[in-house]
């Protein structure tokens, strides 16, 4: 029952999320405060988590295929189809849900136990609209372009690792990269980051948003936040693997 | 003019407010009082239109609050004022930002305009210039009191409402904050409603006064009747001070 109530809330907070805006003017400034806070801030996390994983990933494969009757060009393959198809796009999905999920939660919900929210309700601004609207574009807009970093910083961790750890040369390595490349692949994983980019700002924003209570409760909530949207991204990614890609 | 009509609010079957009827009169300052729980809070905020009510009318002059759509409610809200118990100033912006943040919203003032607006606001409420940058994490309680009520009378409020507007703060700058709102009440012609358990509020602004206990109104007046009536329940809660007790007997 608790779970039907929380769609049917969730639904009615986006209703009320992509009504009018009230100035459009105060919401696009908003949208670049929210672009800057949420999107830039976490480039550096991005950049660093994929160079390592991508590293990682070169030595595993490179260690997977040392059967000699394997091409050594799978090694790069192998790390170039995993990134694009499911590092760095749900598992860095799943990595922001709990960088800029919690943070959503917990600013949205501080506003909503200090009052801040009924503020906003009693001067007549519509207040889901004006906290949320902003951070959603921002968040769904970042997201592709954090999907492409995160593929080429990876990329480039492989290219680093694997030869200075002696498992694969750099033109075995980018002779790999390149082989056998589908572009639908990217297509494919741009969709599912704008898809997870939505459920990051909006899932946590609702468990802020409807927040009851201190600053205990704002903990908790932040933390079901972060939960609730690592389910629902994993969900999404099979649906839409099966819908998408087979 | 706000006209309170047989009012009732109940969550989950509990009634909370019960058969409540009231006049707040304009360029007064009105009072809510009541003990912890009596539901002032609650009658507050169903004033505002912040809760649905379960039965009664609320006449904001001659507009029926009740019957108001979503879209003239909004508009109405641009009418109001509010002070909340924390001030509920916005955190992630200066003092100056909050004031100018209802004109941003609802207004087509230049800057300059606005500038001027914010200026006049804060120079009401005794804010000085050093301050208008600094954001609200750096300011005294005080003066975040001050700056939220400069606030609620940046669009010129018709109506203006505060919820324990002097709670935590030092009886000195809490008569420095009852004074103000009642100076500003008279000053902008505004139906002001406080809700309040400081006697001390009472008896320097208290213009008229509702009393609540248990959801029901118990007694009203004002602050010369209050310390003749002989209502037992507004006397336990007045004279539970000793202070006002013997200012009864003196």
């Amino acid at each position: 029952m608790n779970f039907f109530f929380n769609v049917g809330r969730y639904f009615l907070m986006l209703k009320r999320v992509f009504a009018r805006p009230e100035r459009h003017k105060l919401y696009i400034r908003q949208l670049f405060h929210e672009i800057d806070t949420l999107g830039v801030n976490s480039v550096g996390i991005v950049v660093i988590i994929s160079i390592f994983i991508g590293g990682i990933m070169t030595i595993q494969f490179a260690y997977a295929m040392s059967n000699p009757i394997y091409p050594s060009t799978l090694v790069g393959l192998g790390t170039r189809d995993t990134l694009i198809l499911e590092f760095s796009s749900t598992m860095l999905a799943l990595i922001m849900a709990g960088k800029i999920g919690s943070n959503i939660t917990s600013e949205i919900g501080t506003m909503r136990v200090t009052e801040q929210i009924d503020s906003l309700e009693i001067m007549g601004v519509n207040s889901a609209s004006y906290l949320i609207l902003p951070k959603i574009v921002a968040v769904v807009f970042i997201f592709p372009f954090l999907f492409i970093m995160s593929v080429f910083f990876g990329l480039l961790g492989g290219m680093v690792t694997g030869p200075l750890v002696g498992v694969i040369t750099i033109p075995e390595y980018i002779e790999g990269i390149q082989w056998l490349f589908v572009p639908y692949y990217i297509t494919f994983s741009l969709i599912k980051s704008l898809v997870f980019g939505f459920l990051v700002a909006s899932v946590p924003a609702y468990f802020g948003y409807y927040v009851q209570g201190g600053a205990l409760e704002v903990g908790k909530a932040s933390t079901r936040a972060v939960v609730n949207t690592n389910i629902l991204i994993l969900f999404f990614d099979l649906i839409l693997t099966r819908l998408l890609l087979t | 003019m706000i006209d309170v009509k047989n009012l009732y609010k109940s969550f989950d079957g509990n009634e909370v407010i019960k058969n409540i009827s009231i006049r707040f009169e304009k360029g007064k300052t009105n009072l809510i009082i009541g003990r912890s729980g009596s539901g002032k809070t609650v009658l507050l905020k169903s004033v505002l239109g912040l809760y649905d009510i379960d039965k009664g009318e609320i006449w904001y002059n001659d507009r029926n609050l009740i019957q108001m759509g979503e879209k003239e409610r909004k508009i109405m809200r641009q009418e109001i004022g509010m002070v909340f118990q924390g001030g509920a100033l916005f955190d992630s912006i200066s003092v100056e930002g909050n004031i100018r943040f209802p004109l941003d919203m609802f207004t087509r003032m230049t800057f300059k305009e606005k500038q001027e607006r914010v200026a006049f606001c804060l120079d009401h409420v005794n804010i000085e210039k050093q301050a208008f940058k600094l954001f609200p994490s750096e300011i005294s309680g005080g003066m975040q009191k001050r700056v939220a009520i400069a606030r609620a009378i940046a669009l010129n409020p018709k109506y203006l409402f505060c919820d324990e507007p002097n709670s935590g703060l030092d009886p000195e700058t809490a008569t420095v904050i009852d004074k103000l709102i009642q100076n500003l009440t008279k000053e902008f012609e505004m139906t002001t409603i406080i809700n309040t358990h400081d006697m001390n509020s009472v008896i320097e602004i208290g213009e008229s006064v509702l009393f609540i206990s248990k959801g029901e109104k118990e007694w009203v007046g004002s602050k010369d009747d209050i310390l003749k009536t002989d209502n037992k329940k507004l006397n336990d809660f007045i004279f539970a001070n000793k202070l006002y007790a013997q200012m009864k007997k003196g």
